[in-house]
C-alpha cells in the first residue's frame, strides 16, 4: 500500500517536471531531455508486464496531451516498458535479482544501470524520432536529434540517480 | 479453438503491446494528417487554461524582450497614424475612399503555449471559435511570419508554425525576385530554407525574402528573413537558400491572426481555373 501511494506520487512528480520544466528548456541543436523513461525503468522487478505498459501508455499519453505531440511519449513508453522484461532477462545476476533492491544505479550498481537503462533508452527514443521526423531522406535529423537528446537526458537521469535515489542504499 | 487460446495466451504480451501501440500511433497519424477534434491537444478547454496559466507565469520571464518590440512596433505605426499627419488639403466634405478596400484584420493574441525543439512545432494561442477565429488563418508577428491555425477550440487555438515539416509557405527574393517555397528542415529554429529558385538566376546574399500572398492567407510583401546562403541542389538546376528568420520563435509570444476579407472572392474565382486536359 505504502509503495502504491509512493510510486503514484512519483507518477506525479513525472508528470509535472516533464511538462512544467523540461519541455519548456530550449536547449537548442534539437536536444529534449526525457525523463519519463526513468519512471518505467525503477518500478519495482516483479512489476507485471502488462501494468508496466498500461503505466507507459497512461504516462505517455497525460505528457502527450500538454505538449502537442499527440501519442508519441505514449507509444515510446510503451515500447520501453515492453522491452525492459526482455531485457532485464538477459542481464540477470547469476543469483537472479533481489526481490528486495530496485532497479536504480544505486542498488543494482552504476555498470548495471547503464548498460540495462542505456539499451532501453536508446531504443524508446530511436522509436520516437522515427516517428516523430517519419522521413527516411531526413535519418541525419533523426541521429542528430537522437544524439543530441540522449546526451542532456543521460545528464539529468544521471544527476537523479546521484541525489533522489541514493538514500536507499542497503550494505 | 485449443490451439488459437493456447497461440493468444503465448503472445498475449505482444498482442496488447501491438494495440497500444495501435492506438498511440492512430492518435499520433489522426492529429497530423487528418486534424479534427481538439482532444488531447493543449487547445482543448480544460488543458487550454492550465497552459494559460503556466504561460501567465513563466510570460514574465520574457516581458522585458516582447515589451521592447512592441514598443518598436508602436513607434512605427504611430507614424502612420493620421492624426500625425499635416494635412495640405482641408476637403470640406467626405470622400467615400473607392481607391483603397480593406483588405485584412487583424486579431491581437498571446502565444500560451510553444516549442522549437522537436520535427513539427505547433504553438497555442489564447483566442479561438469565439473570436471569430477559423483554420487556414494566416498567424504573423511584428517581424514575420509565424504560421497559419491548424486547429480551433473555442477559447484557443493551435497554430501550425513555420518550424514544421510541410509548411510550404511561397515567398518571393527580395520585392520583385523570384518565386519560391519556404520550408524548415528541422534542424535550427532560426533558419529555414526556400527552395524551388531556378539557379540560373543570381541571388545575392543579405536580401530579404518576403511573403508572395499568393493563396490570400498571408498578405503580400510581409518579411520572412534575410538569405544567409545557398547551394546547388545535387542533380537539379535549383538552388537551396538558406534564411535567417526574421523573427525569433523561441521569445515569441505576442502575434495577430490575419483575417483575409477578399479570401472567399479570391478561392471562387481560382476555382474557375480550367484543369489540365490528360
Amino acid at each position: 500500500m505504502k509503495n502504491i501511494i509512493s510510486y503514484s506520487a512519483l507518477f506525479g512528480l513525472f508528470f509535472c517536471l516533464q511538462v512544467f520544466i523540461f519541455n519548456r528548456l530550449e536547449i537548442g541543436f534539437g536536444a529534449q531531455i526525457f525523463i519519463l523513461p526513468l519512471f518505467l525503468m525503477i518500478l519495482p522487478f516483479e512489476t507485471n508486464v502488462f501494468g508496466l505498459m498500461t503505466l507507459g501508455f497512461l504516462l505517455g499519453i497525460s505528457v502527450d496531451a500538454f505538449s502537442n505531440t499527440y501519442g508519441l511519449n505514449a507509444s515510446s513508453l510503451v515500447l520501453f516498458a515492453y522491452l525492459r522484461p526482455i531485457v532485464f532477462e538477459s542481464f540477470r545476476p547469476r543469483e537472479g535479482y533481489d526481490p528486495l533492491k530496485i532497479p536504480t544505479a544505486s542498488d543494482m550498481g552504476w555498470d548495471w544501470f547503464l548498460v540495462v537503462f542505456g539499451i532501453l533508452f536508446v531504443s524508446s527514443l530511436l522509436w520516437y524520432f522515427v516517428w516523430e521526423i517519419f522521413r527516411f531522406t531526413e535519418i541525419l535529423l533523426v541521429l542528430r536529434n537522437l544524439f543530441m537528446s540522449v546526451l542532456v537526458s543521460a545528464v539529468a537521469i544521471g544527476v537523479s540517480q546521484f541525489f533522489f535515489f541514493n538514500g536507499r542504499k542497503k550494505k | 479453438m485449443q490451439n488459437l487460446f493456447a497461440f493468444l495466451r503465448r503472445f498475449r504480451v505482444f498482442i496488447f503491446f501491438t494495440a497500444l501501440q495501435f492506438i498511440c500511433l492512430f492518435f499520433y497519424v489522426q492529429f497530423v494528417a487528418y486534424p479534427k477534434s481538439i482532444f488531447l491537444s493543449t487547445a482543448s478547454g480544460v488543458n487550454g487554461r492550465i497552459q494559460k496559466w503556466e504561460g501567465g507565469l513563466t510570460n514574465h520571464f520574457l516581458l522585458e524582450e516582447n515589451n521592447r518590440k512592441l514598443r518598436l512596433e508602436n513607434a512605427q505605426l504611430r507614424k502612420r497614424v493620421f492624426v500625425n499627419f499635416y494635412k495640405h488639403e482641408r476637403p470640406t466634405h467626405r470622400i467615400k475612399d473607392t481607391l483603397y478596400e480593406q483588405e485584412y484584420s487583424f486579431v491581437p493574441a498571446e502565444i500560451i503555449h510553444s516549442s522549437s525543439a522537436r520535427r513539427n512545432n505547433y504553438f497555442t494561442i489564447n483566442i479561438g471559435e469565439i473570436q471569430g477565429i477559423k483554420k487556414n488563418m494566416a498567424v504573423i508577428s511584428p517581424n514575420g511570419v509565424v504560421g497559419i491555425i491548424f486547429k480551433v477550440g473555442k477559447h484557443f487555438s493551435l497554430v501550425k508554425s513555420v518550424l514544421t515539416q510541410d509548411i510550404n509557405l511561397d515567398v518571393i527574393v527580395g520585392k520583385d525576385g523570384p518565386h519560391g517555397l519556404l520550408k524548415w528542415d528541422g534542424y535550427n529554429p532560426r533558419i529555414g530554407i526556400v527552395t524551388g529558385v531556378s539557379s540560373d538566376l543570381n541571388i545575392k546574399k543579405n536580401k530579404a525574402i518576403y511573403t508572395l500572398g499568393a493563396s490570400g492567407i498571408f498578405p503580400k510583401g510581409l518579411k520572412v528573413g534575410t538569405i544567409v546562403s545557398k547551394s546547388r541542389v545535387e542533380d537539379q538546376a535549383l538552388w537551396k537558400i538558406e534564411v535567417l528568420f526574421s523573427e525569433d520563435y523561441r521569445t515569441l509570444q505576442s502575434v495577430y491572426v490575419v483575417n483575409s476579407l477578399l479570401q472567399k472572392e479570391l478561392k471562387s474565382l481560382q476555382l474557375e481555373i480550367p484543369e489540365d486536359p490528360e
